[in-house]
């Protein structure tokens, strides 16, 4: 079968067309609530010429925020969409992602991990800038950019 | 006067096939034939409205943005404005567009060649308008690392004859001369849930010269 592999973390019994199956059930309804089409929290500098090394860091917290802070507050929103099957989907997949990544805590990968760690912050500057519904909805609508960016390391 | 009105403008939306990105929309319910219509599209994370050359303050109903929408990262916005003649005037989006995730997969272009006792058939790449930075165009091939084929022979009603691959090369064996066969084939790329239409043709077999003594 396929497995993520991101760097050295391997990732195995996740498929990765369900969790675009999930998405794709819900991708109009939770889009159409974002009109802030001028602002993109996934943008190029945060995923763009990402190494394999650096990979496993990024995508632990980047899947660490969508679980703590996204899945968490737009629960409620899931419930009044009536997306709560797609929302439960990808956030038990993200949890199983998660619970696998064995990111190195070697000290020679510490310059990798502070780069992807910068990457993340890009990304988490651009959410706190927006009132908080607006960034959960336009967070939440960007799982298919996060999804399109994991299957590069989708073997 | 700006007014979102639906008897003016409706379904906004992008028609995508092999990249070929195609933004069409419908008159309202009470629209005049001398409703005129005007294209704007933007990357979705960018501020600025463009307009699109060509589709400004045109009577038909849809507007080819495969070149401005022919990054295959990035996510595109469309909007369009009617304007009647009266001056009313409604404005409407298209969803969040990507065409890596919308467009769909026409059939693959293949030429079947019939032998006595097999048929070879052979799939030719599909190009794209997609280009890369040096201005070659991409293939589906390319673009999707998952992409395979699937050929079927119909021998019978109850019989057929299965292959399957990346490879563009393939050849059904073991087949009875001057017999007629249908084939067809279909491009698959299960990553992101697409699958064309199939190809299909007709082929018969050649008669089987060789004597027996």
């Amino acid at each position: 079968g396929q497995e993520f592999q991101f760097g050295s973390c391997r990732v195995e019994g996740v498929v990765l067309q369900e969790l675009w199956a999930a998405f794709r059930a819900v991708k109009d309804v939770v889009q159409a609530q974002d009109n802030i089409t001028g602002v993109r929290l996934l943008r190029k500098e945060v995923l763009q010429n990402v190494s394999d090394a650096e990979s496993c860091y990024l995508i632990q917290a980047l899947l660490k925020f969508y679980l703590d802070t996204v899945f968490k507050n737009y629960h409620g929103k899931a419930a009044e969409f009536r997306i709560l099957k797609s929302f439960s989907t990808l956030a038990n997949n993200f949890i199983a992602i998660t619970s696998r990544l064995r990111p190195s805590q070697e000290n020679e990968m510490f310059s990798i991990s502070e780069s992807a760690r910068r990457r993340f912050l890009l990304f988490q500057r651009e959410f706190k800038q927006l009132d908080v519904e607006a960034a959960l909805t336009k967070a939440f609508g960007e799982v298919d950019i996060l999804l399109t960016w994991m299957e590069k390391f989708y073997q | 006067i700006a007014e979102d009105t639906l008897d003016l403008l409706q379904h906004v939306k992008f028609q995508s096939s092999n990249f070929e990105n195609i933004l069409t929309w419908d008159s309202g319910l009470e629209s005049a034939p001398d409703t005129v219509y005007s294209v704007e599209y933007k990357t979705y994370g960018e501020r600025e409205w463009l307009a699109k050359e060509g589709c400004q303050q045109i009577t038909r109903k849809s507007c080819n943005l495969t070149v401005e929408t022919g990054n295959v990262t990035e996510l595109y916005y469309a909007r369009v404005t009617a304007t009647s003649a009266g001056g009313r005037s409604a404005t409407k989006m298209t969803d969040r567009f990507s065409s890596l995730q919308h467009t769909t997969i026409k059939p693959p272009d293949v030429t079947c060649i019939p032998k006595v006792r097999s048929i070879q058939m052979i799939i030719h790449p599909t190009s794209t308008p997609i280009r890369t930075g040096d201005g070659r165009r991409l293939t589906l091939e390319d673009i999707f690392q998952d992409l395979f084929y699937r050929l079927e022979l119909h021998v019978n009603q109850t019989y057929q004859m299965y292959l399957a691959g990346p490879k563009k090369e393939y050849e059904f064996m073991g087949l009875t001369p001057d017999t007629e066969f249908l084939g067809t084939i279909t491009i698959s790329v299960p990553t992101w849930s697409k699958e064309s239409a199939p190809y299909v043709c007709r082929v018969k077999t050649l008669p089987d010269r060789t004597w027996t003594y």
